[in-house]
């Protein structure tokens, strides 16, 4: 147990509190923006709607945040494994692969986790938004649940290999993604094709249940079922590519 | 004696493509065994099997006697250096000790690898005879029995090559078995106890150096002398020479009997040097007879 710990201990100095790249994209991109769209750029709300306002933008960066620690932050961590022979390394040694998978996959949470606390205490302490502990608990708590399909996605960026094509991947899900789910702007803005397209995201899904939570409504089961539908298609999508990549390994060393 | 590598009829293609050709030794504890063979002849393949990193098409493989891949119990320094950001060598030592049940002392890995000065300097900052250091202090993580060694000095300089080589004799008097290959065959020459040459997909020479030698020896037998070239044209042991002024270079395959057909001139011989050949030459003469048997 000790020992999982300290690689636990060691995951986090190096992912998460040495990682300037975390703290810049992951946490100060959306803490900008919130602070841009719900206290600089608010003349247009009528004052009545805008702590609602304050309030839904706050959940959309929270899972914007999430987004580019799950999907960015996961693919070039794990590249950067790959290709530093990190992942090797481990595989000579006697340490079973399911901690080394599971080290890394509960960093990837509390990166999560830890940009969602910082963008909430923005809230709390710029825009004086106030919840009950258990809303801000259960919101934060759903968010890191719902990330996991974002987390497969990041692992299945990083099973391309080489960092020009991790990047370009990255580009191609991260910002789309967020536009169409409505994290940016609201889904409403968007023609109604995008916008059928847009609902079927996770990350449209998962802020859909949050908002729902914050406004103590029932949650639709068909987000919540579509967050599973995710996990398993990711999912199932990750494991047939790696074996195709162990196979062709196999073969043409 | 315990078998450490056991290895019979292995068989390994890519596609249609052979690699390896029915491949049989056996490596006892307790040896320090070189693998060489020219850049392609599969060396990189034999190692992977050997690591359990891929699989072979038919064959069998024991390692330390086991029909499972005891990993506890062997140590890797692979030939590509392991350089992850933000963490220092301290931290990576610790964290490698931690995947072992039974890892040696955090300091007497340090003292092994020559690594003290550079505890706290991050990995990626170290350079590359350093890294190969440290590669080589995770690979001792474990207290291996058996230790792969891929082009362990590549990097390093000259006085780390010979404190490395040193520290991998000792760990041969430990009991440890060593399989090494390097590019770098005047530095095997001082340490291997056996060589094995990996040719046309298959091992075609397995044994000592000396029997190496037997086999391909050639030696150059170098003197002063006021005498007459002439005197010398008809030794037959002697299949080159060359005269400059008052200097004799002569090539032979054997030494010992060339010297003794010298004998009576000797009070005429000053400067008398007999040179063998080295395990690159020997190399390089084996693999040249190796094609032209093709």
């Amino acid at each position: 147990m000790n020992s999982f710990i300290y690689q636990i201990n060691i995951n986090f100095k190096r992912i998460i509190l040495r990682n300037k790249r975390f703290f810049l994209f992951d946490m100060m991109l959306p803490i900008i923006f919130y602070l841009l769209y719900s206290k600089v750029l608010v003349s247009g709300i009528p004052k009545t709607d805008l702590k609602s306002w304050q309030m839904n933008y706050l959940i959309s960066m929270i899972i914007y945040s999430c987004l580019l620690g799950s999907v960015i932050t996961v693919a070039n961590t794990l590249l950067e494994d790959k290709t530093s022979h990190f992942d090797i390394l481990s595989k000579l040694t006697p340490l079973p692969r399911w901690q080394y998978y599971l080290s890394r996959i509960l960093i990837f949470l509390l990166l999560n986790l830890i940009s969602s606390i910082g963008i909430c205490l923005v809230g709390i302490l710029v825009n004086n938004l106030s919840l009950s502990i258990a809303t801000w608990s259960l919101i934060i708590l759903i968010t890191i649940i719902g990330t996991i399909p974002l987390i497969f996605i990041g692992i299945l960026i990083s099973l391309s290999g080489n960092p020009a094509t991790v990047n370009m991947l990255n580009n191609l899900v991260v910002f789309p993604l967020a536009i169409i789910s409505g994290l940016w702007w609201p889904i409403s803005m968007m023609p109604s094709w995008l916008q059928s397209l847009g609902k079927l995201t996770p990350t449209f899904e998962l802020s859909n249940i949050d908002q729902s939570i914050l406004h103590g409504k029932i949650i639709n089961n068909q987000y919540v079922f579509g967050i599973i539908i995710w996990i398993f298609v990711i999912g199932i999508l990750t494991l047939i590519i790696t074996k195709y990549q162990k196979s062709k390994e196999l073969n043409l060393e | 004696m315990t078998s450490i590598i056991k290895v019979e009829h292995l068989n390994k293609s890519y596609g249609k493509k052979e690699i390896l050709h029915d491949l049989n030794f056996n490596v006892n504890q307790n040896q320090i065994i070189a693998l060489i063979g020219e850049n392609g002849a599969g060396k990189t393949t034999l190692i992977n099997i050997l690591l359990n990193l891929i699989s072979y098409n038919s064959g069998t493989v024991h390692i330390l006697e086991s029909d499972n891949y005891p990993k506890e119990h062997i140590g890797v320094m692979m030939q590509q250096n392991i350089t992850i950001t933000r963490i220092s060598v301290k931290e990576i030592i610790k964290l490698t000790q931690s995947y072992y049940q039974h890892p040696l002392p955090y300091e007497k890995i340090i003292e092994l690898a020559n690594l003290k000065d550079m505890e706290n300097s991050k990995m990626d900052k170290l350079s590359g005879g350093q890294k190969r250091r440290l590669s080589f202090a995770l690979s001792m993580v474990g207290n291996p029995d058996l230790l792969f060694l891929d082009e362990p000095t590549t990097g390093m300089d000259s006085q780390s090559r010979s404190d490395f080589w040193q520290t991998i004799a000792n760990l041969k008097d430990q009991n440890k078995t060593i399989f090494v290959t390097s590019h770098y065959l005047e530095e095997l020459e001082t340490v291997a106890d056996r060589i094995m040459i990996l040719q046309n997909k298959s091992i075609s020479f397995d044994g000592s150096i000396a029997q190496l030698r037997n086999l391909e020896g050639e030696s150059l037998i170098e003197f002063d002398s006021q005498l007459s070239p002439e005197l010398f044209k008809n030794i037959p042991e002697i299949i080159d020479s060359k005269v400059l002024g008052n200097h004799y270079q002569f090539t032979t395959k054997n030494a010992e009997l060339l010297i003794k057909q010298l004998t009576p001139y000797f009070n005429a011989i000053n400067n008398l040097k007999v040179q063998q050949n080295s395990l690159d030459s020997l190399f390089i003469n084996f693999n040249k007879e190796g094609k032209n048997h093709e």
